[in-house]
């Protein structure tokens, strides 16, 4: 019941905490932003329009926003979500996770492409570059995991018999982490200095040129998948940086929805304070955390035996 | 045992069926493919029957030419490795009988029949043959018949050199084989596989390596693979399937059989196939991405595969010598999960390039575009089988690569070097599978979807029933396989119930693992299903308009606009570059009024580059220094073999 309540919870804030991040870039610009609201505002909107299809495309086209938006349902139904048990969890559920993540952009690279256009080729191109490098962090982050927990589920991560908390035996290498982890949700999640949503130049960049196309509640689906996704990255680096266990639900659920809140509020200040990457120095940048999560791996092998 | 023999027999008689028949083309074709597939049918009963009961293994052998013992043995390794033998061939038959419908070449295509029920039948022989003398005969006739196959439209040239390429090759994979059985026969003075386990340690990882050279050229592993890359665009459709998707599964089968029946106590073994894989599956994929020959590129992928098939199996090695059974199990048992369904995928991937070419008379990428619309069933069948090859759920290729990686995650605790190549094999997995993606999001959406480049893929229609009917069949088998893993894993567990150390090991608690994977499937499904009912359902009575594509303001787009392959795929490729020459030519603009000005860009195989400098250049040299012996009189060559026996006599 709890699980069930949690989820819904989740799916209703969801689109809520990304203004956050425009209030902050607001601040930050001396302007007073949208309101908090202004996400449902725009789904219902979206909701209650048609769409206008390009002759050029297909089934696939229309496909691709249930794809996005189901994957990123996947992902908070496995993920445990303010230290609640989620509604689904086995050993070995990470892996078709991220695989799942995988499908879904699969099919939004293949709707923009469908539309034969030339940008949106170029921004699915750029998109399937990037995922590739942010894959194997990813994949990185699951070993050391493994290593520490026995685990390959996101449930046992977190409540197993050795759960990750930054006050445990790996809080310093957990440090580490959590900076390629974050790197990784700004590059898997299109934000600052990766990709830019706010504006349409460098041929209007990744996620935002993809989805030129659609339209309508095909739109709308899409906005909910990628609020979906960034709330689970946020929400796996909030169990990372929250290390506290109340066994209280509502407090646990406060402080966790408080630190998912404070992930929003840096990125709002990361896109406020810095500048996008030149297209050419992205997967440098990208490459950086793995290079991060090879250190820390290269490191347990001495620490655990 | 009679069974099998029975049924190799009926698939022989369908191929010379095939010769008699010639003059009656269809015929030919239905009389051909029935007996065929009758035989393999019954080979299949056999095969499935004994593998899924608990039954011991089978032996028999008989005289041949008075000195030689032809021996078989078939056990559950040789069992799995039958099911695509005799599953994948019918079906690329039937999928033939709309393919080869020239009538003008009805001779040929009667030949070709004729080779293809050789192939099948040495492929057999293959994977059941328990000493050298047998497994050399069957290898030998599995690569000529299949040279024979590749060289079907001999009158291209390039076909020919194809051709020539692929014998080459072959026979120089035979040569290390011959070396590797001779070897051995130093030692043991036995042609017989169960002596090998006794030779020394140090010969062993000589042996194994010779080998490894043999069955890798034929599986395709890097930087052996030019072969295989070369035949899949001459040879046609279906031949480039059953070479790609069967046959160079007899090089994993070979590997596999000598690592087992050497025994070798070093750890050498499992890193040499498991650092090998690893490089196979990275360059193989990034090779792919950046050909834009959708034969070739399907080529590549197969290289690809057999790279995580290879990872799959040096995982288990490395596990074996670990000791850690779990490692083990899982990683022998992924490489041959992995071996079936590839063989269905890319079988079904291998239709749908050869249906393109047929119908929009064109396998170059960046001529497609469109095809979804004018060809819907190949395009969505094409579709199903690339979400299955970039391993995503709910697919059947995501199980195989699940058991790999639990394999590969079992290997985590362990110390030191296996640890960290536990590490690189994962890791090695993740960018081979996101490679992947980008890889076949290239071929589904430039040459799928989007605009038609040309006229000639603009006048696409949909392939023929025969062709249609085995790709939906082969697509529904990848979702199925997907959805429902739990008896097709069994039938890996089963294939390597005859390996040693793996004995009694428990798969029940991976039991509930596998159940949940097909849970989540059906849950993905339903939700997928439920959301669409929701996009329906806001979609009622709604202004559905339509019009062009978004343009920037730009009202007059043409087609070549349109990204192509080469551009979705270049900053990927420039990334891995030190290993991908990359050859760009640009004539440039100089003057005021710059005329006609051309960029071209061109990714050779490093190995293909490699081999021209440090291998055949030599060679061409050294033989045209030796070029004196060869004069044509016949005479001469004749004192040849007389002063070479009289100087081999004389020696002995």
């Amino acid at each position: 019941m709890e699980s069930i309540l949690s989820f819904c919870f989740a799916i209703l804030i969801a689109p809520l905490l990304p203004a956050v991040i425009q209030k902050v870039k607001a601040a930050f610009g001396g302007r007073q932003g949208p309101p908090l609201l202004i996400n449902y505002y725009t789904m219902f909107k979206l909701f209650k329009k048609g769409s206008v299809y390009s002759t050029s495309t297909t089934f696939v086209f229309r496909m691709g926003p249930v794809v996005g938006c189901v994957t990123g349902l996947m992902m908070l139904l496995f993920f445990p979500l303010a230290g609640i048990a989620p509604l689904f969890s086995f050993h070995g559920d990470v892996l078709i996770l991220f695989y799942l993540m995988a499908l879904g952009r699969f099919f939004t690279i293949l709707a923009a492409l469908d539309t034969a256009s030339p940008f949106e080729g170029m921004g699915a191109a750029r998109e399937a570059f990037f995922s590739t490098l942010a894959e194997a962090t990813v994949f990185g982050i699951l070993i050391l995991f493994f290593r520490i927990t026995g685990s390959l589920s996101f449930a046992e991560f977190f409540s197993g018999n050795h759960p990750i908390t930054l006050t445990g035996q790996h809080g310093a290498l957990l440090l580490l982490v959590i900076v390629a982890l974050y790197i990784v949700m700004l590059t898997e999640n299109s934000r600052v200095p990766v990709d830019d949503p706010a504006t349409h130049l460098e041929l209007t960049m990744i996620h935002e040129v993809m989805i030129l196309d659609h339209s309508g509640p095909d739109l709308a689906l899409i906005e909910l998948g990628a609020w979906f996704k960034l709330l689970f990255y946020s929400a796996f680096l909030a169990r990372l940086i929250d290390p506290f266990q109340f066994h209280n639900i509502w407090l646990d659920g406060l402080l966790f929805y408080a630190v998912v809140t404070f992930v929003y509020v840096t990125i709002g200040t990361v896109e406020s304070i810095t500048a996008r990457y030149k297209m050419n120095l992205v997967p440098k940048f990208i490459l950086t955390p793995f290079a991060l999560i090879f250190f820390v791996t290269i490191l347990t092998m001495e620490l655990i035996k | 045992m009679d069974t099998m023999f029975v049924s190799l027999a009926v698939i022989l008689g369908g191929g010379v069926a095939a010769l008699l028949l010639c003059r009656h083309f269809t015929l030919m074709k239905l009389a051909t493919i029935a007996t065929i597939t009758t035989g393999s049918v019954m080979g299949l009963i056999f095969t499935l029957s004994r593998l899924l009961s608990d039954t011991p293994t089978l032996e028999t052998s008989w005289e041949w030419l008075h000195i030689f013992t032809l021996a078989f043995k078939v056990d559950s390794i040789a069992l799995f490795f039958l099911v695509p033998i005799f599953l994948i061939s019918p079906l690329l038959l039937f999928y033939s009988f709309h393919y080869m419908a020239d009538k003008a070449k009805a001779t040929r295509t009667a030949i070709n029949y004729f080779f293809f029920a050789v192939l099948v039948a040495s492929m057999a022989l293959v994977v059941t043959a328990a000493n050298m003398v047998t497994f050399a005969l069957a290898w030998e006739i599995m690569s000529l018949s299949s040279f024979f196959l590749v060289v079907f439209d001999y009158q291209v040239r390039a076909n020919r050199q194809a051709g020539y390429l692929y014998f080459i090759f072959a026979q120089g994979g035979a040569m290390f084989l011959f070396a590797a059985f001779a070897l051995l026969y130093s030692h043991t003075g036995s042609f017989d596989f169960s002596s090998f386990a006794a030779i020394p340690e140090g010969v062993k990882l000589l042996v194994f390596i010779l080998f490894f050279l043999c069955f890798g050229s034929k599986a395709g592993a890097f930087p052996l693979h030019l072969a295989k890359i070369q035949s899949a665009p001459a040879a046609p459709s279906h031949i480039a399937a059953i070479m790609s998707a069967v046959m160079s599964k007899m090089g994993i089968y070979g590997i596999f059989r000598i690592y087992l029946l050497l025994d070798a106590t070093t750890p050498l073994l499992g890193q040499i196939v498991l650092i090998t894989g690893m490089v196979t599956g990275v360059l193989g994929v990034v090779y792919a991405l950046a050909r834009q020959d959708l034969k070739q590129l399907l080529a590549y992928s197969s290289v690809e595969n057999i790279g995580i098939i290879l990872i799959g199996l040096g995982i288990g090695m490395v596990g074996i010598s670990e000791q850690n059974q779990a490692m083990a199990f899982f990683g022998f048992a992924g490489a041959f999960l992995h071996v079936f369904n590839h063989s269905i995928f890319k079988s079904l991937l291998f239709m749908g390039a050869g249906a393109v070419s047929r119908k929009a008379k064109t396998t170059n990428i960046d001529q497609l575009g469109g095809l979804m619309k004018r060809m819907p069933i190949t395009g969505r069948t094409f579709l199903a089988g690339s979400v299955a090859i970039s391993g995503l759920p709910p697919f059947s290729g995501f199980i195989g690569e699940f058991l790999i990686y639990y394999g590969a995650f079992q290997g985590i605790n362990n110390h030191r070097f296996s640890f960290i190549l536990a590490v690189l094999a994962i890791i090695s997995l993740a960018v081979i599978g996101g490679l992947a993606s980008a890889c076949f999001t290239k071929v589904v959406g430039l040459a799928f979807l989007g605009e038609p480049r040309t006229d000639k893929a603009a006048q696409a229609t949909e392939a023929r029933s025969a062709m249609v009917m085995m790709m939906i069949l082969m697509a529904v088998a990848c979702l199925v396989i997907g959805v429902l893993p739990e008896p097709f894993i069994r039938l890996a567990f089963a294939g390597i119930r005859d390996v040693p150390y793996l004995a009694g090991y428990d798969t029940q608690a991976f039991m509930v693992i596998v159940r949940h994977i097909s849970q989540t499937a059906l849950l993905f499904i339903a939700l997928f299903l439920a959301i669409s009912l929701l996009r329906k359902i806001l979609y009622i009575k709604k202004e559905i308009g339509s019009g062009l594509t978004w343009g920037c303001g730009f009202t007059q787009p043409t087609v070549r606009m349109q990204y192509t392959g080469t551009s979705y795929a270049a900053e990927m490729v420039d990334f891995y570059r030190p290993f991908v020459p990359i050859k760009r030519i640009y004539t440039g603009i100089s003057k005021i009024f710059p005329g006609k000005t051309t960029w071209e860009m061109e990714v050779d195989d490093v190995a293909a580059v490699n081999y021209q400098r440090g291998l055949v250049t030599p060679l061409l040299k050294l033989v045209q220094k030796l070029l004196w012996i060869q004069h044509g009189n016949i005479q001469f060559y004749i004192a040849y073999i007389i002063v070479a026996l009289v100087g081999l006599l004389l020696y002995l």
